[in-house]
């Protein structure tokens, strides 16, 4: 179908509308008068002007804008002419003009309601039209029923090409053959099943392909969404379907993983490297040990060995970072990581509390060891502490998971560094736990007072939190 | 579950499994349940924690705490007529109060039970100090707490 096609076809329905309407005119008309001409009885004078509605219905459905002119016209005229033919009674006069009255009160009620339909109908297509993503709609046998600007774009097919088709000729611009698509799924009940995998979001169906066919050719990763459309009855009467261009998202995720992997090589290699070369700086260093005696220079060698020390452990932690961020975010529930934590840590004599049930945070799959790393430090003797305990508070910028216990606390002049590396002392790992948070906005702070215990908050935004 | 870690229980008196925890929303429900005979109580997830003292896996005691647009309320403590004496409220409520010990809590206490609360910290004060959101709850009372045999109490945040 092309577009003299579709104005062809919308003149040839206009035509039979009118058609419709003045042929009921005549009829219903044109029989109040003949009934009369007959002589009808003079009881049934003038013939019920219900059949006169149907016209006046019809023209004010179809021609809202000038359905109350035709009612008006349409009324005179059966109150002019069942004047004229009626036996002059001043009651029968009354009764018409009244009923006249009723057929444009009718013809008017139902123009506006009909006008107010349009404009919901309109509003309904100005919302589909100017969305951003590419987007169709097909009723209930699978023809078009609405066509984007978006998806026109993305396609190359117009509106009025693809207007009231069905046999699944839209899905030839991705997939270069008509075959189904979600919404044809939805529209079927198949949920969930074929090729591609297709995943449930709400009541929304969602699938993602690799298509050859768009971008001129050079191909793009699109999502499609579909979901049903109800009608009052929550019956299936159509399907709407959006499709994303997720090609740029697609890329920068495949070249994100390449360039970490890259950067896991390159720095596996200089690991390895550093690893050799210190292992060789030790071997001297003991050896000078038993060769000097000279207690200056065996100060000196003392204090390289620290520093050898000191590279080996920042060694150690690169090591730990390699696969930070490489795995993608996910909702993790809170008591569920810290049970596993706590199932790989020696407690000895303290205790654990952990009160954060229902909590559910979207983070970095290493969440674990942030716990890790924060027990650890609670667990570490030094700490003197007896009791830990994990709680949530839920603050107007979020959710706030407090960790804490009852040990000796951090001094204030060590708050300041205990995010940075370290690797001794209180805050081993802490820059790696702020480095796992931080991958989804995630904020952590100490606010313990010294003396009365560590307490760390864990500061979760409104977005990346729910409980469940 | 490592022993001596995140296990608030212990063995009840009847030799069950005892255990304290913060009920999930799928089981809201079993609290309604034990509650239907305290006053017909429910949870709602959206802004209520439930706490709970399981014997052998039956709730034994329970208690609430509501969120509401000016502070958390403690309330639905309960303890089903057979297993009380036996310390479960004692236990729920302690669960509840380190969980929520960020924030300060308040309550409607029944008069005959404020010693029991002031042994967690509650303390009495004017209805005039309750968050207005909590205050709405007995707005019958119309200020005579003592006719409504309740006092308002409140517990600064703070293990």
């Amino acid at each position: 179908m092309n577009i003299t096609d579709i104005q062809a076809a919308f003149t040839a329905d206009t035509r039979n509308r009118t058609a419709i309407i003045a042929g009921l005119a005549v009829l219903t008309l044109g029989g109040n008068l003949l009934a009369m001409a007959v002589g009808a009885p003079e009881g049934l004078l003038p013939l019920p002007a219900l059949p006169l509605t149907i016209p006046i219905i019809l023209a004010g459905y179809w021609y809202p804008r000038r359905g109350l002119l035709f009612a008006a016209c349409f009324a005179a005229i059966y109150a002019v002419t069942t004047t004229l033919l009626s036996p002059p009674d001043s009651y029968l006069i009354y009764t018409t003009l009244l009923r006249a009255i009723l057929l444009v009160l009718i013809g008017g009620v139902v123009a506006f309601l009909a006008t107010k339909l349009r404009e919901s109908e309109q509003q309904m297509n100005q919302i589909i039209e100017f969305l951003p993503d590419a987007t169709f709609a097909i009723d209930r046998g699978g023809r078009v029923i609405a066509w984007n600007r978006a998806i026109e774009k993305m396609t190359g097919v117009k509106k009025e090409a693809i207007l009231g088709r069905g046999e699944y000729e839209y899905a030839i611009p991705f997939y270069g053959e008509p075959r189904p698509l979600l919404a044809n799924r939805v529209l079927q009940g198949e949920l969930e099943t074929g090729h591609p995998p297709i995943t449930k979001n709400g009541d929304a169906l969602v699938a993602e392909i690799y298509t050859p066919h768009l971008r001129s050719g050079r191909g793009a990763h699109i999502r499609f969404t579909a979901t049903a459309l109800l009608d009052r009855s929550e019956r299936v009467s159509g399907a709407i379907e959006s499709i994303r261009d997720v090609s740029d998202e697609v890329m920068t995720e495949v070249a994100l993983q390449n360039a970490s992997r890259q950067l896991n090589i390159l720095t596996g290699i200089l690991r390895t490297d550093l690893a050799n070369h210190l292992a060789v700086l030790y071997g001297h260093l003991s050896l000078g040990v038993m060769k000097f005696d000279d207690p200056e220079i065996l100060s000196f060698i003392n204090e390289l060995n620290d520093a050898a020390n000191g590279i080996r452990r920042r060694i150690e932690i690169s090591r730990e970072f390699r696969d930070i961020g490489t795995s993608p975010p996910a909702w993790i529930p809170v008591q569920q990581t810290i049970r596993k934590v706590a199932a790989t840590l020696s407690f000895g004599g303290v205790t654990l509390d952990a009160w954060t049930e229902r909590l559910e945070i979207f983070a970095d799959p290493h969440l674990a060891t942030v716990f890790t790393h924060l027990f650890e430090n609670s667990l570490a003797p030094e700490t003197k502490a007896e009791r830990i305990i994990v709680t949530y508070q839920l603050r107007p910028e979020g959710c706030a998971i407090i960790v804490e216990d009852d040990g000796i606390g951090i001094p204030d002049a060590e708050k300041k560094s205990l995010f940075a590396q370290k690797t001794e002392s209180y805050g081993h790992g802490l820059l790696l736990t702020h480095e796992i948070l931080a991958i989804t906005g995630i904020a952590i702070r100490e606010t313990g007072a010294f003396g009365a215990g560590a307490r760390f908050e864990i500061l979760v935004p409104s977005e990346g939190y729910r409980i469940v | 579950m490592t022993p001596g870690v995140l296990s608030r229980g212990g063995t009840g008196p009847e030799g069950g499994r005892l255990e304290v925890r913060e009920l999930r929303s799928a089981e809201f429900p079993r609290a309604d349940e034990v509650w239907r005979d305290y006053r017909g109580m429910t949870g709602d997830p959206a802004r209520d924690r439930i706490f709970a003292t399981l014997l052998a896996g039956q709730i034994v005691s329970l208690a609430r705490c509501r969120r509401h647009s000016g502070g958390l309320e403690v309330d639905g403590i309960f303890t089903p007529d057979n297993f009380r004496k036996r310390g479960y409220a004692h236990r729920t409520l302690a669960a509840l109060i380190t969980a929520c010990h960020n924030d300060d809590l308040y309550m409607y206490a029944v008069e005959s039970l404020t010693g029991f609360y002031a042994g967690f910290g509650f303390m009495s004060i004017p209805e005039r100090n309750l968050p207005s959101g909590i205050r709405e709850r007995y707005t019958w009372a119309a200020g005579n707490m003592e006719g409504a045999e309740v006092r308002p109490m409140f517990r600064r945040a703070g293990l």
